[in-house]
């Protein structure tokens, strides 16, 4: 039992999951973009919301409520972009963490989004669709964990996310992407419209943002503003750290490598009080975080050379 | 690389101008502040009107004195300091941790501002400095500061547990003005908070070291160029940020009544507000922005339900920023 | 030839071989049962102020309990594990994951209700793993848990009617008048405050507010002074200790304030009032708690063991922690095991109503009893708890007290189902 039981390690890799997905989209902004997406957490918050609240209080099944929310999520996203892409890059990461919390304040307090009760009972066809997978997963031997079902969706969708993404990194939107990160002014004057781009880049990741809330919410089966908080930003910023500035497939390598160091370090049997072993965790996320971004910022598999953002 | 041209080539010494410009742009505030005051007392009454603004300058006596050094770093070094609310946090349970060791309260406090002031210091001895001087990103600086807020707020979660923490001072004491009221130690807080802002504000406009650091926020280069020991004056900044930081963390313990490791992270994004609003880099927007922003969250009140207040910092900031994004004082670009 | 010796050894042998085995069996029959209790607590996040004190409830009925089995005779050895549930469901899930892999049979918390629904919800329903959250909201009665939460903090429909009870016993007939609420804006707070509104109303009386307010705020002048305007006729706080600490303050502040018209609930019960709540703030105030027959006695027992135990000092709710762990090791006792599943089925030969009761100062002899396959009642400190079928007490009598002189006084029980 204990270290390497089944149950929590597959738990892990779920999460991992959706802090990939959530990443991916954080990495378009700001590896691609040249963009400092603090508010991708309220973004995530809006979609699942949307979702749930149009499963529960409108009556759509599921599998209609979730492209929905995408669309809404999407659209704040623009929302957000017209009103303060425009604004230099520390101005605009300020914002982007303003409107998260105040997504999240609305939502706690606001009684059509459930407030302080949240939302729950969203995923029943969820759930049926997973007791269906597991009975066959079962049959063929791979029953052990319940939530196994969840980790092969997850990890189907942020590799069919990741190859999009690299698809598009290649397109020619992606190349004027790269244009723009590198020399904003220089891609304006050979006639882009820079800021279509941003907006389609942030939208993106909107979008992408949803489809991680969408797994969340499925894996705790509740909505509640604190999930949303923008220490999620931040994790997934350290996941994007860790694995490399303009890699995707760093991405992905990092949400494993940081969930694994995060969780396992709750077996971490010190002479400590649980307190103390609480707060032990957190420093050392901390210091992990600082000494890559002071030694090592192109992560794992970032290369340094991409890393002149800005100077 | 363009923005920086662009910097050097806008940089005036257009640091004495601003002292002048500062009078109207206050003038103006003031008026606003108090034509609002005078409508509300229309809608709500006089009473309840001067209840809430006094309630809400105490708020913005430690927001004011917080958001100074935020906006003295930002201003000067562009580092989004988030880690900045954590050395309030600091600031107030070193003085819990001296005055254990049998200082009184305000002396034990002292002692507890000086320190911060020189770990401030010291981080940016180890930490900040050598990214300055290898010219990372923003987005690098930016890691680094939550890597450093979260190291800080559970080291002093680590040794001082998160059970909320009475700092064991009269609480209840209240000063009476008329129909009005207000705790004897908010009284204090708000006086202190003034005070400390005009030493800062009138230190950087009359000194030649605050002349210096004004140079330093238009423009680091030039500023070297022209022969200022940039190097000293950076030092001064967090060591002035650091202390003011640690001296708003105990006058907020003091008049709260209690704290939690937690407090400082709480009360960041609201000190940004105050910044951003009042103008980055200027030590007297910190005060306005301090001032509009508590003065705001306590006027809410009279018209929204409480449970609101805490939105209407952030969103007197996305308005700013889309309107006004200079601030009241109209330090530096915000435009890209 | 077998000599002397050689046959002396051989015998001395067997007879060593015998006795180890004769041991071994013996011990198979005393059948040692080791138990571990998961504690599920808020140690870092928006609230880890309860942490430290629901970490030690329930270190303190594991070490009593240990120590009342070894005096009963009974075999029973209990550890616990702990782990952090940060504030977030997310966060809440890995940790329950992490406590039921390092042997946890039974989780004592999480804090908030929508932590416990995710761990219900993921993996305690589906392990049998029973959960002991300390949320009161009504949400959590709808889900189908099949027999595995319980709670022994008493639902907020039950305290709401207690709290409306309190507030009729100090002024009479609620008709025509003025209660001016407050409530903390999380779960606990919004949903007690429901009840309370809808419970007072339909006597009759009117309702000032509700105010809410946020805990992370630095100041509550504003909020206090809406609670405390039109000077009602009582008021009710819904609050956390360490918010109603600053909350507290700004309402000796308005200078307008009369702490005997003040009626709190269960998580503001402390025996002793807490130094960092100024106690102007509480004297002569009442409030509820859920009781039992056995409470003064039950509470003198947990005071001293809390007290003995040194660091932090009490909290809301730790009282229903301390119960929680009492009963899920009164379960094993009578299950002779530590299996999950085996424990969730003998919850409610424990707390079976008309069964001889036994209270904290009886534990000993409760631990026999249920070891010996007798049910019994165990009556906590917080209460008889008599599970429903969903899990939650049917506890009923709440304690109305008074706050006099910094300590609490029990001046009156009442059934809140009447």
């Amino acid at each position: 039992m204990s270290f390497f039981d089944l149950d929590f390690w597959v738990g892990v890799g779920v999460v991992a999951g959706i802090y990939g997905i959530f990443t991916l989209g954080l990495q378009l902004n700001v590896g691609f973009t040249g963009l400092i997406n603090l508010g991708q957490a309220g973004f995530m918050c809006v979609g699942a919301y949307a979702m749930g609240m149009l499963v529960v209080d409108a009556g759509w099944p599921l599998g209609l409520a979730f492209p929905a929310a995408i669309v809404i999520a999407v659209a704040a996203g623009a929302l957000v972009g017209l009103a303060s892409l425009r604004l230099r890059a520390d101005y605009f990461g300020i914002v982007t963490i303003a409107f998260s919390e105040i997504v999240r304040y609305v939502f706690q307090n606001a009684a059509f989004a459930g407030g302080n009760q949240g939302i729950i009972g969203y995923d029943a066809e969820w759930r049926a669709f997973q007791s269906w997978a597991s009975e066959r997963l079962a049959a063929i031997g791979l029953g052990e964990a319940a939530e196994v079902p969840l980790l092969v969706a997850v990890w189907a969708t942020l590799l069919l996310c990741l190859a999009a993404l690299r698809a598009l990194q290649l397109s020619p939107w992606g190349r004027v992407l790269k244009a723009i990160r590198e020399d904003e002014d220089a891609a304006a004057a050979l006639g882009k419209n820079v800021f279509a781009f941003k907006l389609q880049s942030l939208g993106i990741a909107a979008a992408l943002a949803t489809i991680a809330g969408f797994f969340l919410a499925m894996n705790v089966t509740y909505l509640y503003p604190s999930e949303f908080d923008p220490s999620f930003t931040f994790f997934g910023y350290a996941v994007l750290i860790l694995g490399g500035f303009a890699s995707y497939g760093g991405v992905v390598v990092g949400a494993v490598l940081l969930c694994a160091l995060t969780e396992g370090l709750r077996f971490l049997d010190l002479p400590l009080s649980a307190g103390q072993a609480g707060s032990l965790r957190f420093i050392i996320v901390g210091l992990i975080l600082i000494c890559l971004s002071m030694f090592r910022p192109q992560g794992l598999l970032g290369s340094k050379a991409e890393m002149q953002l800005r100077a | 690389m363009t923005r920086r041209l662009e910097a050097a080539s806008g940089a005036s010494v257009g640091a004495p101008e601003r002292r002048f410009e500062s009078i109207p742009a206050a003038a103006r505030l003031a008026a606003v502040l108090i034509a609002a005051a005078i409508l509300m007392s229309f809608a709500r009454g006089p009473i309840a009107v001067g209840q809430t603004t006094l309630n809400g300058l105490v708020s913005a006596g430690y927001l004011a004195l917080g958001a100074v050094g935020l906006t003295l770093v930002f201003g000067t070094l562009r580092i989004i300091n988030f880690a900045h609310g954590d050395l309030l946090t600091l600031g107030a349970y070193l003085t819990f941790g001296i005055s254990a060791l049998g200082l009184p309260f305000w002396p034990a406090a002292a002692v507890a501002v000086a320190l911060t002031a020189v770990i401030a210091y010291a981080l940016d001895f180890i930490i900040w400095e050598p990214m300055r001087r290898a010219r990372t990103s923003t987005l690098q600086l930016f890691l680094v500061a939550i890597g450093l807020a979260i190291v800080i707020r559970y080291t002093i979660q680590f040794f001082a547990g998160s059970q909320v923490r009475g700092v064991g001072q009269d609480v209840l004491t209240s000063v009476n003005l008329g129909p009005f009221h207000l705790g004897a130690l908010q009284a204090l807080v708000l006086v202190v908070g003034v005070v400390a802002i005009a030493a800062v504000g009138l230190a950087l406009a009359f000194t030649r070291l605050g002349k210096q650091i004004r140079a330093l926020s238009d423009n680091m280069a030039l500023a070297e160029v022209c022969g200022i020991d940039t190097r000293r004056a950076v030092r001064l900044i967090w060591l002035i940020a650091g202390g003011l930081a640690a001296l708003a963390g105990v006058l907020y313990a003091a008049a709260v009544g209690s704290v939690n490791p937690n407090f400082g992270f709480f009360i960041l994004l609201g000190l940004f507000t105050a910044a951003v609003l009042g103008g980055i880099g200027s030590a007297y927007g910190a005060l306005a922005g301090g001032i509009v922003i508590g003065l705001a969250q306590e006027w809410s009140t009279l018209f929204f339900n409480t449970r609101w207040k805490p939105v209407v910092g952030f969103a007197i900031l996305i308005v700013m920023l889309l309107v006004m994004p200079r601030g009241i004082f109209g330090g530096g670009r915000a435009r890209s | 030839m077998i000599g002397r010796r050689s046959l002396l050894t051989a015998m001395m042998a067997a007879a060593t071989a015998a006795a180890l085995l004769g041991g071994l069996s013996s011990a198979r029959a005393t059948d040692q049962v080791s138990l571990t209790i998961g504690k599920l607590l808020e140690l870092t996040g928006p609230l880890s102020e309860t942490g430290p004190s629901q970490d030690k409830a329930v270190s303190i009925a594991i070490d009593y309990a240990n120590q009342s089995a070894a005096a009963a005779g009974v075999p029973l050895k209990i550890t616990a594990v702990s782990a952090d549930a940060q504030g977030d469901p997310q966060a809440a899930l890995s940790a329950a994951r992490a406590l039921v892999a390092k042997g946890a049979s039974a989780i004592v918390g999480p804090s908030i209700t929508p932590e416990s629904i995710a761990v219900a919800n993921g993996l305690t329903i589906q392990k049998k793993v029973t959960l002991w959250p300390t949320g009161t909201a009504m949400r959590l009665r709808t889900i189908k848990d099949e027999g595995t939460i319980f709670r022994t903090v008493p639902p907020d429909s039950l305290q709401a009617y207690a709290l409306a009870a309190a507030l009729t016993d100090k002024m009479g007939d609620p008709k025509d008048k003025l209660l001016s609420i407050a409530y903390r804006n999380e779960p606990y707070g919004e949903g007690l405050a429901k009840g309370l509104v809808a419970a007072w109303t339909a006597k009759g009386g009117k309702v000032q507010g509700p105010v809410v307010f946020d805990p992370g705020q630095a100041t509550f002048d504003s909020e206090a002074q809406q609670v405390v305007d039109n000077n009602p006729d009582a008021y009710v706080v819904i609050d956390y200790p360490d918010t109603f600490a600053k909350f507290g303050a700004s309402l000796v502040r308005t200078g307008k304030y009369d702490a005997s018209k003040l009626v709190v609930p269960d998580a503001l019960a402390f025996s002793t009032v807490p130094s960092n709540i100024p106690p102007q703030a509480l004297e002569g105030a009442r409030g509820t708690r859920g009781g039992s027959d056995m409470s003064t006695e039950a509470y003198k027992l947990f005071d001293q063991l809390w007290t003995k135990a040194g660091g932090v000092e009490h909290f809301a709710l730790d009282a229903n922690s301390f119960d929680s762990t009492t009963l899920v090791v009164l379960a094993a006792a009578a299950a002779h095991s530590a299996d999950a599943g085996a424990i969730a089925a003998k919850i409610h030969d424990v707390t079976r109503s008309g069964a001889p009761k036994f209270g904290p100062t009886t534990l000993g002899e409760a631990l026999k009893a249920a070891w010996s396959g007798e049910p019994i009642d165990y009556v906590g400190v917080a209460g008889a708890f008599e599970f429903a079928a969903n899990g939650d007490p049917t506890i009923s009598r709440f304690d109305i007290y008074e706050y006099k002189g910094g300590k609490l006084d029990v001046i009156k029980q009442i059934d809140a189902s009447k």
